[in-house]
């Protein structure tokens, strides 16, 4: 590694050795301890690293309370939110509300699951096999009697 | 109470846990908007503007992409570009460099190191860091505050001003030596307050 390098290294990456890539820190630290030069690069590097932590910060007086007490628009929920509190709301009502939901529930479930899913059973279906069933039952009857009495 | 528990109380509305927050972070909010603007009047509106917009926007932070405190400096970071652009208050990098070649070529650099020398006192130093933070473009102001002052990881850093790694990297490189030449120059010249008069022409 040049003193280049290294420089760059601590520029980008800082002066704390944890922040540097393992191989990076490996030839880093061998180039620090052959190089007077690298040392001196890392102490001017780290005091201006340190003086900048150390900078006075600036006081702004009143603007944490000002910030605190500031007036906050009302929060807006998204349409999921407002139709979920509709359904439960959290008012004195609820406590009738949520045990007549429950119970309701099963009804709703099985309504939906009836007009959504046929379990194999058409209309059509029926149709036909209803007069299927009336053809065939027709079919043994004896209208003999009745053909006699019509001739008659 | 952790981010998450603190953020979900703030979208159903609770005002207590936003007093949390702002008491919370606050302090490295302010300082950050006030090292980017240069100006307390400028940095008392944005950091209130921050604040307000933690409240509003409350469910659009992922915990998953970004720590509150990331998310946060992002919102201020943007506010503060917004604004400098706004006042036309935004330093480009080209003009910047040009000049600090000039004004380093003109200086009698002596070789040793501004934090080294014993003829300014810390008070002295920090005045002339003060300064010379302000000169720099924003780009750069802003990766000096946020990886060697505010402490964040070069990824966070990258992330808060929407640069790559190796972007944000070169940035904080170049900050370094921008800064340590214009210090060397304000203390070369015994004008801690500006750059050279060339500068400014």
């Amino acid at each position: 590694m040049t003193l280049e390098d290294f420089k760059q290294t601590i520029e980008c990456l800082g002066t704390d050795p944890a922040h540097w890539p393992i191989d990076t820190r490996v030839q880093c630290e061998m180039l620090l301890k052959s190089s007077s030069e690298a040392r001196l690069l890392l102490n001017e590097q780290s005091d201006l690293d340190l003086l900048l932590q150390k900078m006075e910060t600036p006081i702004f007086p009143g603007l944490e309370t000002r910030i605190l007490n500031q007036d906050l628009p009302p929060r807006q929920q998204s349409m999921i939110d407002n139709i979920i509190e509709w359904l439960v709301p959290n008012q004195l009502g609820a406590q009738l509300w949520h045990p007549a939901i429950a119970a309701c529930l099963p009804l709703v479930f099985g309504v939906l699951v009836g007009n959504f899913f046929s379990f194999g059973v058409t209309e059509q279906g029926l149709a036909l096999e209803y007069w299927d069933d009336e053809l065939a039952l027709l079919s043994f009857n004896d209208f003999s009697s009745e053909l006699d009495e019509a001739e008659f | 109470m952790t981010d998450e528990e603190l953020m979900l109380a703030i979208c159903r509305g609770d005002q207590s846990a936003y007093q949390t927050a702002v008491k919370e972070h606050f302090k490295p909010i302010s300082h950050y908007a006030y090292r980017l603007l240069g100006n307390q009047k400028d940095t008392e509106d944005i950091t209130q503007e921050v604040f307000l917009k933690l409240w509003v926007n409350a469910e659009t932070w992922k915990p998953e992409k970004s720590k509150l405190t990331t998310w946060l400096h992002r919102i201020t970071h943007n506010l503060c570009i917004d604004y400098l652009r706004k006042h036309s208050r935004v330093k480009t990098l080209d003009n910047f460099e040009e000049h600090l070649i000039e004004i380093s070529e003109q200086t009698n650099d002596r070789g040793d190191s501004f934090t080294q020398r014993d003829l300014c006192r810390d008070s002295e130093k920090n005045r002339i860091l003060d300064n010379a933070l302000h000169q720099l473009p924003e780009s750069q102001r802003s990766a000096i505050m946020l990886c060697t002052v505010q402490n964040f990881s070069n990824k966070e850093a990258a992330v808060i001003m929407d640069v790559s790694v190796k972007a944000l990297e070169s940035i904080i490189a170049r900050a370094k030596r921008s800064l340590k030449s214009i210090v060397r120059t304000m203390a070369d010249n015994g004008n801690t307050d500006e750059l050279p008069e060339k500068q400014k022409e």
